[in-house]
């Protein structure tokens, strides 16, 4: 297997005021795949990308994007590498063409026909100063410069945020055809909009407060985790029953419901075989899920989860 | 292009839904033997996933022998559809069978008016994919 597009080791990064914002997390992106990256406001995901993007020092552990630290690496490794922030400053009183030649001499790959392409499927017109576009213009103006640096890393802060739905249905195929065929790109975004991650993302990487509480393949973790119900014949769910692998339980009269992590299919039929009940189980989107992971009281210790992936690419 | 319905919510996992209803398009005679299905790069723009997922997805519709692919012109359904083992059937058909019953009595049919429903259903689908009278 090849070295990871990007790797971040035990990164930490407080601010002034001693607030933590990243605390000791762990990522791997693998080269060629998109990797998907949510959590509540406040997790940490804008912190942990300017930190892999060399824009913020982080106070401990290490960041890489292709096998380097970004901070003060050569322009020649950076240009490899595009980043939308989710706060672009674009130059006011410069118009997309302008952008598109300043960029060109940056970047040795630049491509003015893919440009052109963006331009006229996301509507944009080239010659108008940003200070005419709309907030959502603008964002597809910042999307559209990435792309067309052909960067082997393209990262993504919240790149949906703001833009209608064509609009952001556009950027989620320009990113699919984005991927191309040599499977040698990488794609890292945020998001809230989590249809959006379950579309491309074939990695999903949840934060919360400051760390990774699961990571891993979408795939598995659409299988791997399921709700689960159970039925009891009597009055009430039996004192003290449990349901192993339970992430999260909840029980009212007779009906326990649980958030379960599935391992085999042995693990399910189990649990059918609780003699006295009816038990289903149903497919968990990851909506439901990071919602029963992450709606509890912040008092509360994080959750934490880890990896998730299947038996055989365990080692 | 053929129509393909994504419920990205659902928890089932993209790669799952397409071979569904690839395998249902070829049940029900949509996609005949031989047809070409769509390439993977069309596939993924038109529904904007990512185009690994319809690779995993035809991989294994491949490898089950719904489809087979040829390399450098795309993938075709497979000439002669497989029979499931027996087991994985019996399992699969009791599953589909307990929606079905259920949500007959539900909606107040008749056990009879049921089946025959069923037996319709099966008439409609035709004789070209009703596979050999003697497998078990």
């Amino acid at each position: 297997m090849n070295e990871p597009a990007i790797t971040a080791k035990d990164l930490a990064k407080s601010f002034r005021g001693g607030v933590i914002a990243v605390n000791g997390l762990d990522l791997t992106v693998p080269r060629g795949s998109v990797y998907g990256l949510i959590g509540r406001n406040g997790a940490g995901k804008t912190t942990t990308l300017r930190m892999l993007m060399g824009l913020l020092r982080p106070v401990r552990g290490e960041a890489r994007v292709l096998g380097h630290d970004l901070w003060g690496a050569p322009r020649s490794l950076r240009q490899r590498v595009a980043y939308v922030s989710q706060e672009q400053q674009l130059p006011a009183m410069k118009c997309t063409a302008e952008l598109c030649l300043d960029l060109s001499r940056l970047h040795e790959r630049w491509d003015f026909i893919l440009a052109g392409k963006l331009a006229q499927r996301f509507g944009i017109r080239v010659d108008a100063p940003m200070a005419a576009l709309s907030g959502g213009d603008q964002r597809k103006v910042a999307v559209l410069l990435a792309f067309a640096a052909q960067p082997d890393v393209l990262v993504l802060d919240e790149p949906a945020a703001g833009l209608d739905p064509i609009a952001r249905r556009q950027l989620m195929e320009e990113i699919v055809g984005f991927l191309g065929e040599g499977g040698e790109r990488t794609v890292l975004f945020s998001t809230h909009i989590i249809e959006d991650l379950e579309r491309v993302a074939e990695h999903v990487g949840i934060m919360d407060r400051g760390r990774m509480v699961v990571a891993g393949r979408l795939d598995d973790l659409q299988l791997g985790m399921r709700r689960v119900q159970i039925i009891f014949n009597g009055a009430a769910v039996p004192d003290g029953f449990r349901v192993p692998g339970a992430l999260r339980t909840h029980a009212e009269g007779p009906v326990l419901t649980a958030v379960v992590r599935i391992d085999s299919e042995a693990q399910l039929q189990t649990l059918r075989a609780i003699p006295g009940t009816r038990v289903a189980d149903f497919p968990l989107g990851l909506q439901d899920f990071f919602i029963e992971l992450l709606d509890r009281p912040q008092a509360d210790p994080p959750l934490y989860v880890a990896e998730i992936s299947t038996a055989d690419e365990r080692r | 292009m053929l129509h393909f319905q994504l419920n990205v919510h659902s928890g089932v996992p993209v790669y799952r839904q397409l071979m569904e209803q690839i395998r249902h398009y070829v049940a029900s005679g949509v996609l005949a033997a031989g047809d070409a299905l769509p390439s993977i790069r069309e596939l993924a723009r038109a529904l904007a996933v990512n185009p690994t997922t319809i690779v995993k997805a035809f991989g294994e519709l491949a490898h089950e022998g719904v489809i087979v692919i040829r390399h450098g012109r795309g993938a075709f359904v497979a000439e002669h559809q497989p029979v499931w083992p027996a087991a994985r059937r019996r399992e699969r058909l009791r599953a589909l069978a307990i929606q079905l019953a259920v949500e007959a009595r539900q909606m107040g049919a008749s056990d009879p008016e049921t089946l025959e429903s069923l037996r319709r259903a099966l008439a409609d689908l035709g004789e070209s994919n009703q596979p050999p009278s003697n497998h078990s």
